[in-house]
């Protein structure tokens, strides 16, 4: 039985030493994806069978016979414990978010290989670390959050850094996100349509679960879901109706309706709209990632776009800059997200039965989430070069008129066609796909094309596309009005410390003030982001991709304090090498954006090269109001990411202080885990 | 056959119990254990609810 145990593992790691290989020597020739899903699988369990239990059993030293804050705590409501695969899709879940489906689909403008390199290294050293040990110290600290851990782990210094940098991360993530589902509705009466369908579908689920059937909620969600797709359905008609001008907007009036949904759905009592339309999206999110998995083992493509691309030198259209820092910084949740370590310091902790099963929930999610990136990675990849960049280059960059455009793109040795476009526009049931930024629309045309080819052909391809669209737009929204009320809770207990009344969360003028700062925060970024010529997401996504790193480089920091505290220097390295490379991209990343001398890169230098034009007077007198909104807006982006690198380098230092301190014994290293108590349940099987 | 309608409804109730179907049952199973009355359904729904989000529950 240990022979055959060891020949599985010796021939998983053949299989994915294989799939590298031919990823190694397919010169020129189009590679078919399979191969470079099965190396990045056979890591991930590599990954997961070695390092994560070298991790767990070593390092960390998992002690089933330890009792749970779920054991010692239990409550019936918080403190729970839960079957571990339950534990596993209720953290999934909450940590599956949009960042590993556009990130790598951003990312591939420097071709396949590095993004999917990242993706899988940064995934199984890096973010999986980084989850699956927030998630033990939270364990051992019955379930204490990654500011409060901050706070009593490193310094309160370390506390406040923590506190700021989740509460501008969660402003422009979801900023960033708001302006990709912009992107994708823009001018889509059949889009629009069916994300406004959502709406009205989430309160009748609302009602249904709070007035006829409370807690019902996998038959609610199934209900919602037909209801969604018929929603997808109908879309058609109602785009080629006479309804169809009420549903096509261009993006700054899209923005608007965002801001207003925001706004709406977080006042709103939470089981009217918000949790509704999470546990439709969490439903249709889950659904939809293993149908594109076995969609992609189905049909086997072939990857069209190459491993590298010329845009390695720093002058790709999607977004400026070179793979080091950039092509980390875009990836971001695919490899590493500092945002997991929240979740992972939330409610999953207090729901483990065992804690063993911190590797499965903690490690594991993290590759799965990781294994999601891949998918996208591979669907950016099945579309011709051409089109790829054609949908997702701004017009700024290639030019406003599709003429412009193919002749740009084709110039750079990616072959494309006016035809071809309008034709593929035609096949999947919209006016234009140039110029559409932030990767949902090339992601579903990606994935349209899959679904076809397995379900339904040619004919059906529109009604995939859309469907697509509804499953990115649906659970973005989820992270836009769950992360409005998340921070206006913030925002509020903040203001309670200044004045009293402000911190009740239950008193409506608090409410709606906190609310409304909190909205017009991201409504801004949002905002400046659609208007911008340069596509908004060359700004916002560095933007938002350095804030969440600096939040992991906050949840590394945490974590290499207590492995110190706990006499695990010498295994320090698991945590401090992912560590390093983040700070250095992260400072790499930030120091470019604010001070690179290219325009297109450095938003010093492009408020710099505008003021220019206006002083020249080559600005046409009505664009003059706009440019120097713009150039506000580059010199906010410079400050905010000065903010950032500041808190990024204010945690090390703090953190590498108390390091020093010890390791040489200047400072007693006091653990502050909760009391060891012997577990009184069974032994697992 | 037998064994793959038990893999799948063991499936159904693993689904069941990540979307919080049960939830109820578990908590007032505890508080009566306790010696209490539990909250009605209703009021245990939205109360939950409320409190997973005020915390950070959906990612980037």
């Amino acid at each position: 039985m240990r022979y055959l145990r060891k020949a599985i593992w010796v021939v998983v790691a053949i299989i994915g030493a294989l799939g590298l290989a031919m990823i190694a020597t397919s010169r020129g020739e189009p590679l078919n994806a399979v191969w470079l899903v099965a190396a990045a699988g056979c890591i991930y369990l590599l990954g997961f069978r070695f390092y994560s239990r070298f991790i767990a059993y070593r390092i960390l030293e998992l002690n089933d016979r330890r009792a749970t804050p779920a054991e010692r705590l239990e409550d019936g409501r918080d403190f729970l414990p839960t079957n571990k695969w339950v534990v596993f899709g209720h953290h999934f879940a909450a940590i599956a978010g949009p960042g590993p489906l556009v990130g790598p689909i951003l990312a591939a403008q420097f071709g396949y290989l590095p993004g999917t390199l990242w993706i899988v290294i940064g995934g199984v050293l890096g973010g999986a670390v980084q989850d699956f040990v927030t998630l033990f110290c939270s364990l051992r600290r019955d379930g204490k959050s990654l500011g409060q851990m901050a706070k009593d782990e490193i310094s309160t210094l370390g506390g406040y850094t923590a506190l700021f940098g989740v509460l501008f991360i969660v402003i422009i993530l979801i900023a960033v996100v708001g302006l990709v589902v912009v992107n994708a509705l823009k001018q889509s009466p059949w889009g629009l349509f069916t994300i406004a369908m959502t709406i009205p579908i989430a309160l009748l689920m609302g009602i249904y679960l709070r007035w006829l059937r409370p807690g019902k909620v996998l038959e609610t969600s199934l209900l919602g879901f037909v209801l969604v797709f018929a929603a997808v359905l109908g879309g058609r008609h109602v785009a080629d109706s006479a309804l169809a001008p009420y549903f096509t907007y261009g993006g700054p009036t899209l923005a608007w309706m965002i801001i207003g949904y925001g706004f709406a759905a977080s006042v709103l009592p939470v089981w009217l709209l918000l949790a509704p339309r999470d546990y439709l999206s969490t439903f249709v999110k889950l659904g939809v990632v293993l149908a594109l998995a076995l969609g992609i083992l189905a049909v086997r493509p072939t990857m069209l776009l190459p491993p590298f691309t010329r845009f390695v030198d720093g002058t790709g259209p999607i977004f400026a800059g070179k793979i080091f820092p950039f092509c980390f910084i875009t990836i971001a949740c695919g490899a590493i997200s500092g945002f997991h370590s929240l979740i992972a310091s939330g409610t999953t902790p207090k729901l483990l039965t065992r804690e063993s099963h911190a590797r499965m929930v903690g490690y594991g999610s993290m590759l799965l989430e990781s294994f999601v990136a891949i998918m996208a990675m591979v669907a950016a990849t099945v579309l011709q070069p051409g089109v790829y960049f054609a949908i997702n280059s701004p017009a700024g960059v290639v030019g406003t008129l599709p003429a412009d455009a193919v002749a740009t793109i084709s110039s750079w040795g990616f072959p494309v066609t006016q035809q071809e476009m309008a034709e593929l526009a035609g096949k999947i049931g919209e006016v234009t796909l140039f110029n559409r930024t932030g990767g949902a629309p090339s992601l579903a045309v990606g994935m349209a094309h899959i679904f076809s080819n397995v379900l339904g052909g040619s004919r059906l391809m529109a009604i995939w596309y859309h469907f697509a669209i509804m499953f990115e737009a649906l659970f973005i929204l989820t992270v836009l009005d769950a992360g409005t009320r998340v921070g206006r809770f913030m925002l509020q207990d903040l203001l309670g410390h200044f004045w009293k009344p402000l911190g009740r969360t239950g008193w409506y003028p608090s409410i709606i003030l906190t609310s409304s700062i909190v909205v017009s925060a991201w409504g801004y970024f949002l905002y400046q982001g659609v208007v911008d010529p340069l596509g908004g997401i060359n700004s916002l996504w560095p933007l938002f991709g350095i804030s969440n790193q600096l939040l992991a480089t906050i949840a590394l920091c945490v974590a290499t304090t207590i492995l110190i505290k706990m006499g695990k220097t010498r295994y320090v390295w698991v945590t401090l090498l992912p560590l390093a490379w983040l700070a250095s991209v992260t400072m790499t990343a930030s120091a470019q954006k604010i001070f690179h001398p290219h325009p297109r890169i450095g938003f010093l230098a492009h408020a710099r090269s505008l003021a220019e034009q206006l002083a020249a007077s080559t600005i046409p007198a009505d664009r003059i109001a706009l440019t120097e909104r713009l150039i506000f807006n580059d010199r906010l982006d410079a400050v905010v990411t000065t903010v950032f690198a500041s808190l990024v380098l204010l945690i090390l230092i703090e953190s590498g202080r108390h390091w020093w301190l010890y390791v040489f014994g200047r400072k007693q290293p006091v653990l502050n885990e909760a009391p060891m108590v012997l577990s009184k349940l069974p032994a697992e099987a | 056959m037998v064994r793959a309608r038990t893999f799948l409804q063991r499936i159904w109730e693993i689904a069941r119990e990540v979307f919080g179907d049960k939830a109820y049952d578990r908590y007032a199973e505890h508080v009566r254990g306790q010696g209490e009355i539990p909250l009605t359904p209703g009021e245990f729904y939205v109360s939950q609810l409320q409190r997973k989000y005020s915390r950070p529950t959906r990612c980037c």
